[in-house]
């Protein structure tokens, strides 16, 4: 049996600016200065065992994400040791990285959180954001939302509206937006912001403004299988 | 004094490229509460943030400094082009990382050089901070400007922008300033105070330079006729500092670790400071003297609270030459013992060619696998005799033949071209030396050897320095660099072999500033006004522009870089004094044209001049 310590963290601040890798090694090495019995790879270059439900882009914060520690079990540890580790991490984290709530439960690899990271809401906000959101959605009414898609090697286009799930405004300034996440279908909310500066509904240095924060990550119920029909029914109220 | 700290926007941020580098936050760094009576200094190092964070300096001042109540010590990094562009654009003034505070606002910009071809981007900073380039143009209003690190070794190039300089090691002398600091400015900088009297003061401390106290007069054929101090009060010789007892000086038991990855990412001990060999082209073997070591107890214990403090999983030793700490096994097995089970591993950088080395390499690499680094740096060993570099073929043939038992399938090797002395002989035996290797290779039982071998030779371009016996050697012509260049690249072509060889354009410049006066100054700043920065950088690096601005101000590359200097020339730095006598140097300058070998300090003295410290292994510690 392998136990892992499952984290649920927020990031602001200049946290905020960690690529994936970054983050990565900061919480490796934050979970060392914790004391926390991390287990480690084998091979040549043995690594501290973290899993992140999803990475997290440069520039967004986020409220709520997830990763796994797996714990050597060979250690010696006190079954009720869960608050004491949260408390060590958080005096170990730098500024910025925070951990919201943590339990242990036990490893499943056909259960790891990310293949079960189905969604994911983000607030978005910039001046006067939801009413030019709320103007593109009224005169916009094209089928396929067409964005250009830049990735190391090449461009490509891709239609990103099957992978919004919803949009809602708030006031003048929020958005708020559910989109499909994971490793199957993945939307970046820059994308969206992409589509609105592209049909001149956003500025270019609005887009760059906007703050974007991870609000919450949904995951599918353990053994379903993931399929976009319904994830509608289910992204409520979820226990991870 | 009021300071608004600057506002770094959500659009600025993901305008440029690793935005992690210019927020700061990192674990272990400093921030303090203001008050009038903080003195604030602000560390900065002219590259970008993952070369400036690799530097101990940087590292050692800033937790000598924080550990002081009246005083807070910030960073700030070269910013990159596209960083920088914006800044100007918006008008962002540089600041720090800490606190976001314009440097303008400090009472102290303490620069580390550590390399000439930074200059620009100083002069780059410090236009980015608003605050005046020149000394001559700087008010009571403005920060004090220090210069420190090896290059500073040879200021004058440099001297119109700093308002003073710490030779040698900075540990003491810095505390002193700010003490002094403290004395002429107790409520903070203010708009009247008496700058122009804390240099004078300042000068006095032992190890201070203040350029602007000293006038230079040229002869007319442009050599140096004299440096003089303006008046009687003024030192007429700056003689470096050091620290005498590394066991017992303050050492940091934390360290800033950053969010990025840079590129020395790792904690790392400093075994001792100098060297003992006394190669003939190194600067920081000369001007490091004499060795001082640090006890195993002192290392171990440091490690110990690094590795708590830092969560790092790897640990280096720094210094000119590891494998002549004279404690190396003990050290080494105290470390390996007491990172057993932490899965921290031990990295072994700049070892000599032994049986003892390489099993401490390997021992080093039970948890991690590191690539061999020699460094023969010359083919021949009539050459090798010359720079003093005492290491035989046959060292480098043993060594191999345990590496390769080992279970490493190559090195790298690391080399100079264009040395004192050198002909085409002596690069060709560069490809000789790796030819043996093969051979060597090739005549091991495939039982003991690796599937398949893989050389790299690199050659860097030499470049003479101040306060070496080769500073009044010529620089190598360039056409004459090339062509040996071409010949190595010629001769590896389909041999096991990778050649990195570095262009000869940046080396003539750095020569030309490394052995520069202080006509110098013109010229840098009007290369910087072009829009040249990261010299460093082969991408960005122009000569044209540095040799159109050496022609404008009517200065020749040449007389700098590829004149032979007389023995009684008066050197643009002989005002500043490392401890090692311009006598042994030359002594050894002949010694080394007749490829006559100098024994190491443990082996017999040379009489160097180390001993007027008064400290080190020249009194057997």
């Amino acid at each position: 049996m392998v136990t892992n310590w499952r984290i649920r963290y927020s990031r602001k601040g200049p946290a905020v600016w960690l690529a994936h890798l970054d983050q990565m090694r900061t919480f490796e090495r934050s979970i060392r200065r914790a004391g926390i019995p991390v287990a480690y790879s084998g091979g040549f270059n043995p690594r501290p065992q973290l899993a992140f439900a999803l990475p997290i882009g440069v520039g967004i914060a986020t409220e709520d994400d997830y990763v796994d520690v797996k714990i050597d079990d060979q250690q010696n540890y006190e079954p009720d040791v869960n608050e004491l580790w949260c408390r060590e991490l958080n005096r170990s984290l730098p500024e910025g990285l925070e951990v919201q709530a943590s339990r242990l439960v036990t490893d499943d690899k056909k259960n790891s959180l990310m293949s079960r990271v189905t969604a994911a809401r983000y607030r978005l906000s910039s001046l006067e954001l939801a009413k030019k959101v709320d103007r593109f959605q009224t005169r916009f009414n094209e089928d396929t939302w067409m964005v250009e898609k830049q990735t190391r090697e090449k461009r490509s286009l891709q239609d990103i509206k099957p992978l919004i799930l919803d949009i809602q405004t708030e006031g003048k300034h929020l958005v708020e937006l559910l989109v499909c996440a994971g490793s199957q279908k993945n939307l970046r909310p820059e994308l969206f912001l992409q589509l609105l500066k592209m049909h001149q509904f956003l500025s270019e240095e609005d887009m760059l403004e906007t703050s974007i924060t991870r609000t919450e990550l949904l995951f599918a119920p353990q053994h379903m299988k993931v399929a976009d029909t319904n994830i509608r029914d289910w992204v409520s109220g979820l226990d991870v | 004094m009021k300071t608004e700290p600057v506002n770094l926007t959500d659009g600025l941020l993901r305008s440029v490229t690793k935005p992690a580098r210019y927020v700061g936050g990192e674990w272990n760094s400093v921030t303090k509460p203001l008050s009038s009576d903080l003195v604030r200094f602000a560390f900065c190092f002219p590259d970008v943030y993952e070369i400036g964070m690799s530097n101990s300096a940087l590292q050692i001042l800033y937790y000598l400094l924080n550990q002081r109540p009246d005083t807070w010590c910030e960073r700030s990094f070269a910013p990159w082009t596209d960083m920088e562009q914006l800044m100007r654009e918006k008008n962002i003034p540089l600041y720090s990382l800490e606190s976001r505070t314009p440097l303008s606002q400090f009472d102290w910009v303490g620069f580390t050089l550590q390399y000439e071809l930074s200059f620009t981007n100083v002069l780059n900073m410090l236009d980015l901070a608003g605050i005046p380039q020149l000394t001559s143009e700087r008010s009571a209003e403005d920060p004090l400007v220090v210069a420190g690190g090896p290059v500073a070794f040879n200021l004058e190039p440099m001297a119109d922008f700093f308002d003073l300089a710490v030779i040698g090691e900075a540990e003491e002398t810095i505390e002193e300033l700010i003490d002094l600091y403290h004395q002429h400015c107790p409520n903070g900088r203010t708009s009247t105070w008496d700058r122009s009297a804390f240099l004078r003061q300042a000068a006095a401390i032992p190890g201070v330079y203040v350029p602007s106290l000293y006038a230079v007069v040229y002869k007319a054929d442009q050599t140096v006729e004299a440096i003089r101090p303006l008046d009687g009060t003024v030192p007429p010789i700056i003689q470096k500092r050091i620290v005498k007892n590394l066991n017992t000086m303050k050492r940091p038991d934390q360290l800033i670790v950053p969010n990025t990855e840079i590129v020395h990412d790792r904690m790392s001990l400093e075994l001792f400071r100098g060297c003992p060999r006394g190669c003939r082209f190194c600067q920081a073997g000369m001007i490091y003297r004499p060795v001082r070591e640090t006890g195993v107890d002192t290392l171990s214990k440091q490690a110990a609270a690094l590795e708590q403090s830092t969560g790092y999983d790897e640990c280096g030793l720094l210094s000119l030459s590891t494998s002549d700490y004279s404690q190396l096994g003990s050290l080494t097995d105290r470390l390996l013992e007491q990172f057993s089970g932490h899965h921290t591993s031990l990295s072994l950088p700049s070892l000599r060619l032994d049986s003892f080395t390489l099993e401490l390499m390997q021992k080093g690499s039970s948890t991690r696998k590191s690539g061999l680094t020699f460094a023969p740096e010359a083919g021949t060993q009539r050459l090798r005799d010359v720079i003093n570099k005492n290491i035989t073929e046959q060292d480098l043939l043993e060594a191999m033949t345990l590496a390769f038992k080992g279970g490493w399938n190559g090195a790298k090797l690391y080399f100079m071209l264009g040395l004192p002395t050198e002909t085409d002989m002596d690069a060709q035996a560069i490809a000789d030396l790796t030819d043996s290797i093969e051979t060597l290779y090739r005549g091991l039982p495939r039982s003991d050897r690796p599937r398949r071998l893989e050389l790299t030779v690199s050659t860097a371009v030499f470049i003479p320095k101040p306060h070496t016996p080769f500073q009044w050697a010529p620089q190598e012509l360039p056409e004459v660099v090339n062509k040996r260049q071409q010949f190595l690249k010629e001769r590896f072509r389909n041999r096991p072999v990778k050649y990195h060889y570095h262009d000869w354009h940046s080396s003539l410049i750095e020569a030309l500033l490394a052995r520069g006066d202080r006509r110098l100054g013109a010229v840098i700043r009007d290369v910087w006004a072009k829009g040249q920065t990261f010299d460093a950088w082969d991408d960005h690096f122009k000569l044209d522009n540095w040799l159109d601005s050496l022609e404008k101000f009517g200065l020749d590359v040449s007389f700098y870089a590829h004149r032979e200097r007389a023995e009684a020339e008066i050197m643009p730095w002989d005002h500043i004094d490392c401890g090692v006598t311009s006598a042994f140097l030359y002594r050894e300058y002949q010694k080394a044209l007749k490829a006559k070998t100098t024994p190491q300090c443990r082996i017999a003295c040379s009489q160097c001049g180390a001993t007027t410290f008064e400290g080190g292994i020249c009194f057997g510690d």
